[in-house]
């Protein structure tokens, strides 16, 4: 793995198509997160919280500037190799958690692991189960799972790989209080035990405030 | 270790196939059809080649037109191996009560059937019927056996006497089937059965007359069949017409292929139609999975893997749906043959042949891939942004998998025309569904941009069908270009079926003649025109009496060159391979249909001249001033040819694709025939009356022909039309994929409808006026596009005229629109079952 931080983002900008004119999303932004730090994105709805994940972990091509991840130029790869790049050192986790409906946990867990060609994919992420206390509900299918237990199996599937930059969307944000606090308790004991780095947007400031800074947006831009 | 895409894969299938039912129903369909097609003619293939001898009557049948076999020429043959003789004509059979009516005359050797067996009712065997009764010789007539139509039609009953010409027969049994039937082909009458000398003693085998005498051979076993049949057509110079074993019923043969082909082209084009069903499947399938397919990607998966995974699901769906195809197709003739096995007029074994299945899998293959290929290609390209923005759709591009999806297609334009037994007449047939196809699917997308136009002058129902109409998932698009290529191909159908139809019931009774006379005595032609003209009541006048002489004869050499038939097109080669019918006649007749040339005068006295039909000549390309010989009853006639011309053979008019100067046949006492337009008691008068003076003239009642053709031609058409069905209900099963697919977002749109006031019939209202709207779009051009192939088959290729079938049209339009409606109408009342509350929250 090289030394070079885990993402930088250079006067990054986004701008979408919409039936009313263009939109812009993103206006110049420059972020840098540092191994391992936590970093935490606040703002109001609308802000370009979402979209500044999407575009930084390579799933959005921004409109200008430049993102680097790992030192790697995003606008050098073509989406497969932005897909490559992401195996085993990028992870998201996401509000409305994306299991894949028809895998159990299990394989939930496995799926990127065996995307990344690793041999003992299904034991790796039995042991994830086990630490996110899911072990029971191993051959269960999201749908058969609650909410709080479906966003630890993503967790799980997110950290599984350890990855060296985990991005979480709103991860408590379609979870009770009691639910919430849970995996917000294990996605920062499991960030620290992996010395990932964490890119956390969220409107709970209680949350934020674990980071160990928070970048707040608004309209696109980071507020003073 | 099984591949990444192959477990991924197996775990989506997990979800199930429930909406694939519309994938599954729309390839089983076509396959269905294609397999279903091809298996029943293989069944008649082998059932005419397990019965070949049988249907021959030996393993070679030799047959000559006009003139016996020669005492040299029957040594040759009987040398060969065991010979039966028979001999067929037309004859006026007469009843004791003076009813007259056409037969099929034959008379067997004793030693006939060679191959399978003759049955009869009535009688313990043929020979004991056919036998002279001992000791009583044959005062009531010689033995014979006849088909039960004879014996309604003339009222007679077994024992009974009857006339043949001027031969007694007595009735000793009743003809129920004969094993060489089929090798012969069509008769103008009921067949009567009788002992071979008794036809000759009763002159029907007199030089000149139409009979055709048939050597039938049974080959001594492990004796070579070309060998023996390339010996015989030595010894007998050429002059006999030669069929084995391997080539028995030729003619069903081409017709077992063509309809094959036909049945099996309509599986192609319902395979086309329902590859729209194929395509929406796989779309809504995906459109349904695109979240797992960005979470795969946002995972690191490649498009490539992701592509793969979903391949791997549809190719297995695809492998189902053919399956489920090939397993009715299969199952569908081996339970027809159970039920009709006893009706069938042509030998079948039904089983399952692999062949047909495989051809079948294959065209139900490469459909699945040509239509599914290209949305997969969406699967590769989906964002994995999708996951934020669910707006988010793929961009279709030059890829692997519409190349794939582009050869697919190509293989199935290709193999559809390899596998015909025309491939032009299949060549333009594939274009013209390629071309519909297209045509349709531009429509749609008109329809719908059109819709969307003319909303903003719409208000309530109306307003949101149309909206429905021009968005993004309108069924204009989608299940209209299905249907209306589904209603294309019944409307050609129906619209060939009524012109035909019009022609042999309406045209031909107005135009073509009602009664032919054959075989009049030329020396007594003017006492038959009086007896003619007694039994009509009124006089003749060449508008409704043509008698002209009547000889048949062969072209034998064109321009010093002994013409080869073999060489030519099949086609054309009718009027070289046989004797054609000619005629000799001075002045030119009325309505000659002259192309190019002159008519002789009606003196002319220099070398023989020839007026020549068009098709005729095609064949060895025959040019005016050519020189032309002849061989009529085994005299060459040198001719040189002055007109070419078109020759209406379904008019009132001198219909003789050979004419030549009467000085050809100078001193010949030819036989004549004459046509006349009469009507039914006329017919019945002509015929009762011309028993006493001319036993031997046969008489062709043609409304007799055209009531039977008319009877066989519904119902082919009926079964034509069932099979065109099939290519329509495609079509509603894209609709009812079109309906599925939707079925979600129309209870959401229904429940905010609700939510805004809208009154259930309000709502019922937009879906009927949107479905019906596409059942009407579709049935429309469909029935258009159905002319537009419809009219050339008709006024070129049968050369009929045109009779445009309105109530039939009217029905087809009515019909797409009703099923579109009703589609509408189940749609409404699914989405309005749910409560709106429950349909919000899904949300």
């Amino acid at each position: 793995m090289s030394d070079a931080d885990p993402l930088v983002l250079k006067n990054v900008s986004l701008t979408l198509p919409s039936a009313a004119g263009p939109v812009e999303i993103l206006r110049g932004l420059n972020v840098r997160v540092g191994k391992g730090e936590r970093v935490a994105l606040v703002g109001p709805s609308g802000s370009g919280k979402s979209s500044l994940i999407a575009v930084a972990a390579g799933l959005e091509q921004p409109s200008g500037g430049s993102v680097e991840l790992f030192g790697q130029d995003l606008a050098r790869l073509d989406e497969d190799g932005r897909a490559r790049l992401r195996r085993g050192q990028v992870s998201l986790v996401f509000q409305s958690f994306h299991l894949l409906p028809n895998m159990t946990a299990q394989e939930n867990v496995a799926a990127p692991l065996e995307i990344a060609g690793a041999r003992d994919a299904t034991e790796t992420a039995r042991a994830w189960l086990e630490r996110v206390g899911l072990a029971g509900r191993a051959r269960h299918y999201p749908h058969q799972l609650s909410g709080g237990e479906q966003q630890r199996v993503a967790l799980a599937r997110a950290l599984a790989p350890r990855p060296a930059l985990l991005f979480a969307d709103e991860p408590t944000g379609n979870l009770d209080a009691v639910n919430a606090a849970h995996v917000a308790d294990l996605m920062f004991d499991l960030v620290a035990e992996t010395g990932a780095a964490l890119v956390l947007v969220t409107h709970d400031e209680t949350l934020a405030a674990r980071a160990d800074r928070a970048v707040r947006l608004r309209d696109g831009r980071v507020a003073a | 270790m099984i591949p990444l895409s192959l477990r991924f894969a197996g775990r989506e299938l997990r979800g199930g196939v429930r909406g694939f039912r519309i994938f599954l129903a729309c390839l089983a369909l076509g396959v269905m059809a294609i397999a279903s097609a091809g298996s029943t003619a293989e069944a008649f293939r082998r059932g005419l080649a397990s019965q070949a001898g049988e249907i021959l009557g030996g393993d070679l049948a030799l047959s000559l037109r006009g003139r016996e076999f020669t005492s040299a020429e029957r040594a040759a043959l009987e040398r060969t191996g065991r010979v039966s003789y028979a001999a067929g004509t037309e004859a006026m059979a007469e009843a004791p009560s003076g009813e007259r009516r056409l037969v099929e005359l034959r008379g067997v050797s004793g030693d006939y059937p060679l191959a399978g067996k003759v049955t009869i009712r009535g009688a313990p065997s043929l020979q004991v019927a056919l036998a002279p009764q001992t000791g009583r010789g044959e005062a009531g007539g010689a033995g014979a056996v006849v088909e039960q139509a004879l014996l309604d039609r003339l009222h007679l009953k077994i024992g009974d006497s009857f006339l043949a010409g001027n031969v007694p027969l007595t009735v000793r049994g009743v003809l129920l089937e004969e094993p060489d039937r089929l090798s012969r082909g069509f008769a103008l009458g009921p067949r009567v059965l009788t002992r071979l000398d008794v036809v000759e003693r009763g002159g029907f085998l007199a030089t000149g007359l139409p009979y055709a005498e048939t050597a039938r051979v049974l080959l001594a076993p492990g004796a070579s069949l070309p060998k023996a049949k390339a010996a015989l057509n030595t010894a007998l110079h050429g002059s006999a017409r030669i069929r084995d074993r391997e080539d028995a019923a030729p003619g069903i043969h081409r017709l077992i292929d063509q309809l094959e082909y036909f049945l099996g082209f309509i599986g192609l084009a319902s395979l086309v139609a329902g590859g729209l069903g194929v395509y929406g499947a796989v779309n809504a399938y995906l459109e349904n999975r695109k979240p797992v397919i960005a979470t795969l990607k946002a995972l690191g998966a490649e498009g490539a893997l992701v592509r793969d995974t979903y391949l791997i699901q549809i190719a297995l769906l695809a492998a189902l749906g053919v399956a489920i195809g090939l397993g009715v197709g299969a199952a569908a003739p081996l339970a027809l043959g159970a039920w009709v096995k006893d009706k069938l007029p042509v030998p079948a074994l039904f089983a399952v042949y692999p062949w047909p299945l495989a051809k079948a899998a294959a065209f139900g293959l490469l459909s699945a891939a040509a239509f599914s290929l290209a949305p997969l290609g969406r699967a590769r390209a989906t964002p994995p942004a999708s996951l934020f923005r669910s707006d988010l759709t793929a961009r279709l591009t030059i890829g692997p998998e519409i190349i794939g999806a582009v050869l697919a297609a190509m293989g199935l334009a290709v193999m559809a025309v390899v596998t015909a037994p025309t491939p032009l007449a299949a060549t333009i047939m594939i274009a013209g569904v390629a071309v519909s196809f297209a045509i349709l699917w531009a429509l749609g997308w008109g329809a719908a941009v059109a819709a969307g136009r003319a909303r903003a002058f719409a208000r309530g129902p109306l307003r949101i069908g149309l909206a429905n109409l021009s968005g993004p998932h309108s069924a204009a698009r989608t299940a209209s270009p299905a249907i209306g290529l589904g209603v294309a191909l019944l409307a050609a159908v129906v619209l060939i079926q009524s012109s035909l139809l019009s022609q042999v019931t309406e045209v031909a009774p107005r135009t073509a003649p009602a009664l032919v006379f054959t075989g009049i005595p030329g020396d007594r032609v003017a006492q038959f025109d009086a007896d003619v003209r007694a039994a009509f009541g009124q006089p003749l006048t060449p508008k409704n009496y043509l008698r002209e002489p009547f000889i048949t004869g062969r072209i034998t050499r064109v321009r010093g060159q002994a013409v080869e038939p073999e060489k030519m097109p099949r086609q054309d080669r009718w009027a070289y391979d046989a004797d054609i019918t000619m005629s000799a006649i001075g002045p030119k007749p009325e309505d000659a249909g002259i192309l190019i040339g002159r008519w002789w005068p009606g003196s002319y006295a220099g070398t023989p001249l020839l007026a020549l039909d068009v098709d005729v000549a095609k064949g060895a390309r025959i040019k005016v001033g050519d020189a032309v010989t002849l061989t009529v009853l085994g005299r060459e006639i040198e001719t040189r040819v002055a007109v070419l011309r078109k020759v209406d053979f379904g008019g009132f008019g001198a219909s003789f694709p050979l004419v030549v100067t009467p000085n050809a046949f100078e001193g010949a006492p030819l036989r004549q025939v004459a046509i006349a337009k009469a009507g039914k008691a006329q017919e019945a008068a002509v015929i009762h009356a011309l028993g006493h003076d001319f036993p031997q003239v046969n008489v062709i009642s043609v409304r007799e022909q055209l009531e039977a053709a008319t009877d066989l031609f519904d119902r082919v058409a009926l079964a034509v039309r069932g099979a065109a069905a099939v290519a329509a209900l495609a079509g509603l099963l894209v609709l009812t994929g079109a309906i599925a697919a939707r079925a979600r977002a129309r209870t959401r749109e229904a429940a905010i409808l609700k939510v805004l006031g809208a009154s259930r019939a309000q709502i019922l209202s937009a879906y009927v006026l949107e479905y019906g709207a596409v059942g009407v779009i579709a049935g429309a051009a469909g029935v258009a596009l159905g002319y537009a192939a419809a009219w050339p088959v008709v006024v070129k290729v049968f050369e009929a005229k045109w009779s445009m079938d309105w109530r039939g049209v009217a029905a087809l339009v009515g019909a797409a629109a009703l099923f579109a409606a009703i589609g509408g109408l189940l749609a409404a009342f699914q989405a309005l079952s749910k409560r709106p509350a429950p349909a919000l929250r899904a949300e």
